[in-house]
């Protein structure tokens, strides 16, 4: 039978970036016209292994087999002219230029003088190729009049211009309506009757139920399932993706206390969050879970004062408080260290000292000088307090290793002794020595009374560091949990909106 | 680890060219001159030189205020001349000296913080905001004075571009003590931080508390401001104002700021760099002078000399 | 003095500017309002109507210039609609083109650039309106006619004046004007060869450009007089180089020098009674003017006019200052 054509095979794939394996001996088979769904959670590797795929990276080792022959991908091109092409989650397109011009960029058809573009042509094969995928859109109109799902199809068609046998499509639903995701999943059962074959990876469990053949699960890199669909219930997913014990890793040693110092009360703000109320006590370390894009880095953002709210109410220790702006948000005594510290958080170009005491010139100047003698001093005592590796307070920070660059981070806003520490992604990218050391520096924070809000994507984080944990979905808490109470299976099927279909 | 030494003795060698390949090239300027010209390194001389590039230096410390912050202003020229014209027909009208000094420090600190307002509170890009006041300062200078220069200024006036304290003249007195003050500014106060913090990298200086909108009306005042000044010294240096004064000063001016190493980019840069910016463009056109360089390929030789300075430290970037 | 007619025509193009920065001008109330009242007189008429497209008018000699064309305009009975190209050749396109839409009778223009401007004159034929070129004359198009002073006779004079001056020996100092303008090469080539085949004793020892402009003269001229000990006489293509360099010497306490200028302003005019300036080349730019609108109409009466109109110069001295 045709469906059981193998069309693509990868085999023992591994890839290492300095400091990481990201790869380890993956093995990967694609039929001919099978959806494969490809999970895992974020870092998996998933990324990793489509960028091989399709030549945008090499592996270090393994085989990548095209319908028998083995194929040697150098580059995106290639890629695309072997049939494979990719649809990232970020759409590529332009939106100044027509539809047409969008699909046929870049291998527009020419006129007989060669360097005259033969637009009749363009449109009618535009036009031509649309009616195959059942797609209803006008090719002469600007992308910019679409909305962002008949993007996303242009985008799919473009892909399939180049008489793609196999697509692999990122994240494709993470930024449509459950009507156009429904349309979308009507495209790919049309792409799957012509025989071509579909990568779809998502992080919305009930997706892959519903629209995937077979499932390949990653975890750190390594292939740890693979199943036909049909043989496997979410809860057995969820457990394949972030099943590892971590316990040592994050010693718990706080206990929480009664007194609230933050309470935020139904804040809303467009699709981001729609109405997020919750509590922080003194001394609490509060995970806030969730996929990327539920809103988590939203809810910090409006606390800080770093995007304005349209609705609800922030309260600091007992009193209602107004926070239009980081200023204010820093004078209430908030910290927060946001998720992208090189594009958010470092002065890349300054001293490390610069760096943390920027925050804190008011106590380190007098009449506006500097006292560079308080300054030293403070930066001196961060370097010593987080074990920050560097030569000296001196050095430029953009030539420090990443998990310095945290600490710095991190040390910016220790500096203004913060009641309220929020922390997004405090961890990410950062090896296990230094991730370890945070969490403790987190639980010495809580000690001594610091309210913590903690945004991670990392289960086995949010369980090993809070004191109770909050998920979000789609700018909703759709789940709270002591953590005594809370596993990663819950908190995933919270995250994934699973929870509401039972 | 065999690498370290070797490794590290690279990086100090770069880092010094980076920091110190503008200044290597001023020598060399200079070290060539002196050989061709006997008249070079005459103390006349310097002090023509000191006094020539003072307008452009004083010019040169509000842009350098200004592209630290990643933002540019063109308007600096027009600016002067406005200044210039207003103090000259006040002057004119016989106003006490320092009332109209003060009027029209004041009134270009005015200029610059209008396009400081529209860059920082409506987020208009710096580049088109001084455009616009380039246009219009010039053409207020214009309308102001119809066309005609205003001249024979009160003789009171001469002593800020033409006296001297002690042997040195006042425009380089002046110019000395904003790049020092300027300096002191940059280095050694809150404010300074901020404005390297917020050309280095906006949203953490904002995410970290700092007023982003308060510094880069600052920096656009200064401007201003200090255009003005440059303004005074040179009408007090012709005794007279015209409306065309000052114009293309904001290409010796962003070209001292880069030439010092200053990056457009924002973050990164020092007013050393500019001054020796300052003093290689002033060099150079007095050495072309002094050498009687045809008209014709003046152009040719400054910009040769610039692109090769610029190319002693970018090359090794 | 100031005319009405100018000063709205200058104004609506610093409007046409400002418009493109509505945001900044709205900012600038005060210059706004300004503008507005000024700027309510509009030119309306039956009778001939001339544009008069100068360079620029931040030059006073164009002011001049045009104060001469307006009086004859008045005299003789016709609109003239001036316009300010602000050195600026696109300007200028533009500014021929208004003319030309509004189907004036005659286009008199001082081109930025003898080719840039033209495209503009051809424009101008094809509308069959006459073209009169005044001060500096086009490479191209049918004109008319082209009032202009002979710059290589003014730079003759200025030689003359200087070399008997200094007896016939002696170093001089040429201050050049914007390197490849006519202006500055007819003055210098008048200049130059007159000193060499009148006065082989005198050498000229150094010749640098300032750009027409003052506080490039004065910075100029300091170098030079460091580089040169012995000057004994100063030419510089117009006066704002040599009022600069005047202030040089000053400075410098150097005495001794003879300097002649071009244009004769006002502030020339000042330096030579104050005895700073030994002369000045004296275009009559009011005549310049006169003439342009005098031979406009001539033209437009179906008089024939001359090709070349040469404006008389004048040597300014202590003895002849008005």
């Amino acid at each position: 039978m045709a469906e059981n054509q193998v069309s693509l095979e990868m085999h023992g794939i591994s890839k290492s970036f300095p400091g990481v394996q990201a790869l380890k001996e993956v093995d990967l088979i694609l039929h001919r016209g099978e959806i494969l769904g490809l999970v895992g959670e974020n870092g998996a590797g998933k990324s990793t292994l489509m960028n091989i795929l399709t030549g945008i990276l090499h592996s270090d080792t393994g085989i990548i087999t095209l319908k028998g022959k083995p194929v040697n991908i150098e580059n995106p091109r290639q890629a695309q002219i072997m049939g494979i092409s990719i649809i990232h989650q970020e759409l590529s397109v332009l939106p100044n230029l027509t539809v047409g011009q969008n699909v046929f960029l870049g291998r527009e058809p020419r006129l007989p003088i060669h360097f005259l573009v033969d637009w009749k042509n363009l449109y009618y094969l535009a036009k031509e190729h649309f009616k195959k995928l059942n797609l209803d859109i006008d090719p002469h109109i600007l992308l910019s009049e679409l909305s962002v799902a008949q993007r996303q199809m242009v985008e799919v068609a473009r892909a399939l211009s180049f008489k793609a046998d196999i697509v692999v499509m990122d994240e494709p639903t993470s930024t449509l309506t459950e009507m156009e995701v429904k349309n979308l999943f009507s495209l790919i059962h049309t792409l799957k009757e012509q025989g071509i074959s579909i990568v779809f990876i998502s992080h919305r469990l009930e997706e892959i139920f519903r629209i995937v053949d077979r499932v390949i699960v990653l975890r750190d890199g390594v292939l740890v399932g693979s199943a036909p669909i049909s043989q496997v219930d979410p809860k057995q997913l969820v457990m394949m993706m972030v099943g590892r014990e971590l316990k040592e890793m994050f010693p718990k040693e706080s206990l929480p206390q009664k007194e609230k110092v933050l309470s935020v009360k139904n804040l809303k703000r467009g699709k981001d969050l729609k109405g997020v109320s919750f509590d922080l006590h003194r001394g609490e370390i509060l995970g806030l879970a969730g996929l990327v894009g539920s809103g988590r880095t939203f809810v910090a953002r409006a606390i800080f004062g770093a995007d304005p709210l349209e609705e609800g109410e922030i309260w600091i220790e007992g009193k209602k408080v107004q926070i239009r702006s980081p200023q204010e948000a820093i004078s209430y005594g908030i910290s927060f260290l946001p998720e992208d510290r090189k594009a958010q958080g470092l002065f890349l170009k300054l001293p490390l000292s610069s760096n943390i005491a920027i925050t804190d010139m008011k106590e380190l100047s007098f009449l506006g000088i500097i006292i560079f003698k308080k300054l030293q001093e403070l930066a001196s005592s961060f370097v010593n307090k987080l074990k920050i590796r560097t030569p000296s307070i001196f050095q430029i920070v953009r030539n420090l290793s990443g998990g310095t660059q945290q600490k710095v981070v991190l040390a910016k806003w220790l500096a203004l002794k913060p009641k309220v520490l929020i922390l997004d992604e405090p961890t990410v990218g950062i090896d296990v020595a230094t991730k370890a050391e945070i969490h403790a520096l987190m639980n010495g924070l809580a000690k001594e009374g610091v309210a913590i809000l903690m945004i991670s994507s990392e289960l086995p984080e949010v369980l090993g560091v809070s004191d109770r944990i909050l998920v979000m979905h789609e700018g909703l808490i759709s789940g709270e949990f002591l953590r005594q109470d809370a596993t990663q299976d819950k908190i995933m099927l919270c995250a994934t909106g699973g929870a509401n279909n039972g | 680890m065999i690498s370290t030494a070797s490794l590290k003795k690279g990086v100090n060698w770069k880092i010094f060219l980076r920091n110190y390949g503008i200044v290597i090239s001023f020598f060399l300027l200079c070290l060539a001159l002196s050989l061709v010209s006997d008249r070079f390194l005459t103390w006349t001389n310097i002090l023509n030189v000191l006094r020539q590039s003072s307008i452009n230096g004083i010019i040169a410390v509000g842009m350098t205020f200004v592209i630290l912050t990643a933002g540019i202003d063109l308007s600096v020229g027009s600016v002067l001349a406005l200044t210039a014209v207003v103090t000259a027909s006040l002057l004119q009208r016989g106003l006490p000296i320092s009332l109209v000094i003060i009027t029209g420090l004041a009134l270009g600190a005015v200029l610059g913080s209008v396009s400081g307002l529209l860059v920082s509170h409506l987020h208009l890009f710096p580049i088109i905001t001084t455009l616009g006041m380039m246009t219009i300062s010039r053409g207020l200078a214009l309308t102001y004075t119809g066309g005609m220069p205003i001249t024979t200024l009160p003789s009171s006036f001469d002593f800020i571009g033409a006296g001297s304290l002690g042997p040195i003249p006042i425009p380089i007195v002046v110019a000395a003590f904003i790049f020092l003050a300027g300096h002191f500014i940059l280095t050694r106060t809150n404010l300074g931080l901020y404005i390297y913090s917020l050309g280095d990298n906006p949203v953490a200086a904002r995410l970290s508390g700092i007023s982003a909108n308060k510094v880069i009306l600052f920096v656009y005042a200064l401007s201003g401001f200090l255009s003005a000044l440059a303004g005074m010294i040179l009408i007090g240096r012709l005794d007279s104002a015209a409306p065309t004064l000052g114009s293309g000063y904001e290409f010796d001016a962003i070209a001292a700021v880069v030439v010092g190493g200053t990056s457009l980019a924002g973050g990164e840069g020092n007013l050393f760099g500019t001054l020796i910016g300052a003093l290689l463009i002033g060099v150079l056109n007095n050495g072309l002078n002094l050498l009687n360089v045809s008209a014709l390929w003046e152009g040719v030789v400054k910009g040769l000399v610039i692109a090769f300075a610029l190319l002693m430290y970018r090359a090794v970037k | 003095m100031k005319n009405e007619v100018l000063e709205g025509t200058i104004v609506r193009k610093e409007m046409k500017k400002m418009k493109k920065f509505v945001i900044i001008a709205l900012s600038l109330v005060l210059v706004v309002s300004l503008v507005t009242s000024c700027a309510k007189t509009t030119p309306t008429a039956k009778k001939p109507t001339l544009g008069l497209v100068l360079s620029t008018l931040t030059n006073p000699f164009f002011v001049t210039l045009l104060d001469g064309a307006q009086e004859e305009a008045k005299t003789s009975g016709v609109t003239l609609i001036a316009m300010d190209s602000q050195n600026d050749s696109a300007k200028e396109a533009s500014n021929i083109e208004d003319l030309i839409s509004r189907k004036v009778d005659a286009i008199l223009v001082n081109p930025t650039d003898a080719d840039a401007v033209v495209p503009s004159i051809k424009k101008a034929n094809d509308a069959n309106i006459p073209v009169i070129t005044i001060d500096r004359a086009a490479n191209g198009g049918v004109v008319v006619s082209h009032i202009a002073s002979d710059n290589v006779a003014g730079g003759k004079m200025a030689a003359e004046f200087l070399g008997k001056a200094l007896n016939g020996k002696g170093k001089v100092v040429e201050l050049q004007g914007i390197a490849g303008t006519s202006a500055a090469r007819d003055r210098g080539t008048g200049f130059d060869t007159t000193m060499a085949k009148e006065f082989p004793d005198i050498q000229i020892i150094a010749r640098q450009t300032a750009d027409f402009d003052r506080a490039k003269g004065l910075s100029v001229f300091e170098n030079i007089l460091t580089a040169q000990p012995m000057i004994d006489g100063v030419f510089a293509q117009n006066d704002e180089m040599v009022l600069g360099a005047i202030q040089a010497a000053e400075a410098a306490k150097r005495t001794g020098i003879t300097f002649v200028g071009y244009d004769a302003v006002d502030d020339a005019i000042t330096a030579i009674k104050g005895g700073k300036l030994a002369a000045t080349v004296q275009q009559q730019p009011a005549v310049m003017g006169k003439l342009g609108v005098e031979t406009a109409v001539n033209a437009l009466n179906g008089q024939t006019v001359d090709k070349f109109i040469p404006v008389p110069l004048n040597l300014v001295t202590k003895e002849n200052t008005p």
